[in-house]
């Protein structure tokens, strides 16, 4: 691909990282799909600036970066609202595309409302395919920037030009104050009453250290029934496992493909975008639905895409 | 079609029965998209007949300990020929010999801190405990836990030793290690808590080769002492 422009890092965010829709068919070898935690932010990025849905772009987490451009060019943001500027004082508007001048900075502050948000560069952004996916692994370090989350001093490829970039784009609209949807998930019978009355009753709070492997969670420990140790199964993100300590760790988009600890639940995949929004401090609530509702869901979610 | 209508046990937990759950004893599922089948000894029977269907609804299958994981495309659900194929007799499937790999392994010493208790347990001396792991064939499982960490079955009954109690912050690259039945290989620095025994050099994980993994599922390992 020919690259026709660059953006500078002149200062890193918390954790920026290049992802696209992911790394699919190697979780046999145990490489999860990974990619952008929200697939369909990053794709309605992509298509305001007039990209190919596979163009990479960058996923911001909490606290964002300062980047130049040298040439100008395309932009876009979705996801959650975070402190944002220019340097030529020009307004920056969400799910819109907005042209940077020659040498423009834009600087992404701290998230307002939720967690994470998503840029797309007219173009794309160019890394090396490893695995068939220019997203970052962070936890074998590999793909997108070198495998590990921008700094500053970076500087970072744009690829060619594609498409008719699109004037604005409609985010969906979720209530956040619903609470999670979950499938009852393949070990729920063995947890006690008491323990699956606090899983659906009880808010519990999001941990400081959960990333995108999994949101750890605190709150009731939710007790298990006396039991051998469980084979190593399966697993896939939103799965809701619960370690000894009774603590439930929801699994991420960079968790392991499989695991020993029993699932309880596992979220649907409509609220998985939710799941990307969560941060540290927040509470989430738990409530179960059927697979044909959770199919629904996600037809639903998906319409216009 | 199977019954999804009831729980797996005698529980009666009102909050999770207003729903028919999606629960048999065989057919769970993990999440709406992954359909998780009790495979036994059969797991690798099932995982390559449920790949050489070539099911529109089938995005991949995950095979684990036991159980294979059936991971459906986004919206779909999973069809009656699934589910015919799934009530097959996986143990007439033809067993698919795999690639046979000597490895190289320097046992004992700094590279393999465990490997005197675990002989010690077994009641053996540790040059007798490096013999016998040395004497067998395994077979690639599955792989899971990280990158191209290959659970390998095979390992003679008394080298099996339980996980530590409590998991090491750091395990070396190459580590070997017998985690209860299994004999497994860290491909990557990192957390872990299985018995370390010695250390292999080869390899285990490159996402930038070809076959980033060197060991797959059915391939067939013989650990030979440097």
């Amino acid at each position: 691909m020919s690259a026709d422009g660059v953006i500078d890092v002149l200062q890193a965010g918390r954790c920026d990282l290049v992802m696209d829709g992911g790394r699919y068919g190697f979780t046999h070898l145990g490489v999860p799909v990974g990619g952008a935690a929200d697939a369909q932010a990053l794709r309605r990025a992509n298509r305001l600036v007039g990209n190919a849905d596979t163009a990479a772009g960058l996923e911001i987490v909490l606290n964002g970066p300062v980047l130049s451009f040298p040439q100008g060019g395309w932009i876009a943001l979705t996801g959650a609202r975070f402190g944002l500027s220019r340097s030529s004082g020009d307004g920056v508007e969400w799910d819109k595309a907005l042209l940077m001048a020659r040498n423009e900075q834009l600087i992404v502050g701290a998230a307002r409302s939720g967690c994470r948000c998503w840029l797309a560069v007219r173009g794309g952004l160019v890394v090396p395919d490893v695995m068939a996916s220019r997203s970052t692994f962070l936890p074998a370090s590999f793909g997108g920037m070198q495998g590990r989350p921008l700094r500053a001093g970076d500087r970072l490829t744009v690829g060619a030009q594609s498409g008719a970039p699109m004037l604005c784009a409609q985010p969906p609209v979720r209530d956040e104050s619903l609470p999670f949807r979950v499938i009852p998930g393949p070990q729920a019978a063995d947890f006690t009453d008491t323990g699956l009355a606090a899983f659906f009753s009880v808010p519990y709070r999001v941990d400081a250290a959960s990333d995108r492997r999994g949101v750890r969670l605190s709150g009731a420990p939710v007790a298990a029934m006396a039991r051998g140790s469980l084979p190593s199964q399966a697993v896939l993100p939103g799965a809701i496992q619960i370690p000894p300590d009774g603590q439930p760790i929801i699994l991420g988009w960079d968790g392991p493909v499989s695991g020993g600890y029993p699932v309880i639940a596992g979220l649907i995949s409509a609220d998985l975008p939710r799941l990307a929004q969560l941060k540290p401090g927040d509470t989430v609530r738990f409530a179960t639905v059927t697979l044909d509702v959770a199919r629904g869901l996600a037809r639903e979610a998906m319409d216009g895409y | 079609m199977p019954n999804f209508g009831k729980m797996p046990s005698s529980k009666s937990n009102p909050l999770i029965r207003q729903v028919p759950l999606a629960q048999t004893q065989r057919w769970r599922w993990v999440t709406e998209r992954g359909l998780r089948v009790e495979t036994g000894a059969f797991t690798l029977a099932r995982y390559r007949a449920v790949l050489a269907a070539g099911l529109n609804e089938v995005e991949s299958a995950i095979p684990a300990d036991g159980s294979l994981l059936i991971v459906l495309y986004p919206r779909a659900a999973p069809s009656d020929a699934l589910y015919a194929l799934l009530s097959e007799d996986a143990s007439l499937s033809p067993i698919v010999p795999g690639r046979l790999h000597l490895l190289p392994v320097e046992y004992g010493g700094a590279v393999g801190q465990d490997l005197a208790r675990l002989a010690d347990v077994a009641g053996l001396s540790v040059e007798a405990a490096i013999a016998l792991h040395c004497s067998v064939e395994y077979r690639v499982m599955f792989i899971g836990f990280q990158p191209g960490f290959a659970y390998l079955h095979g390992t003679p009954a008394v080298l099996q030793l339980p996980r530590l109690a409590r998991p090491r912050t750091h395990v070396a690259v190459g580590s070997l290690a017998i985690g209860g039945a299994y004999t497994g290989i860290y491909p990557a620095i990192g957390p872990g808590g299985w018995n370390v025994i010695g250390r292999v050099r080869a390899n285990l994980f490159d996402p930038q080769r070809d076959t980033p993994a060197l060991l797959m599922p059915d391939d067939r390992v013989r650990f030979v002492r440097e």
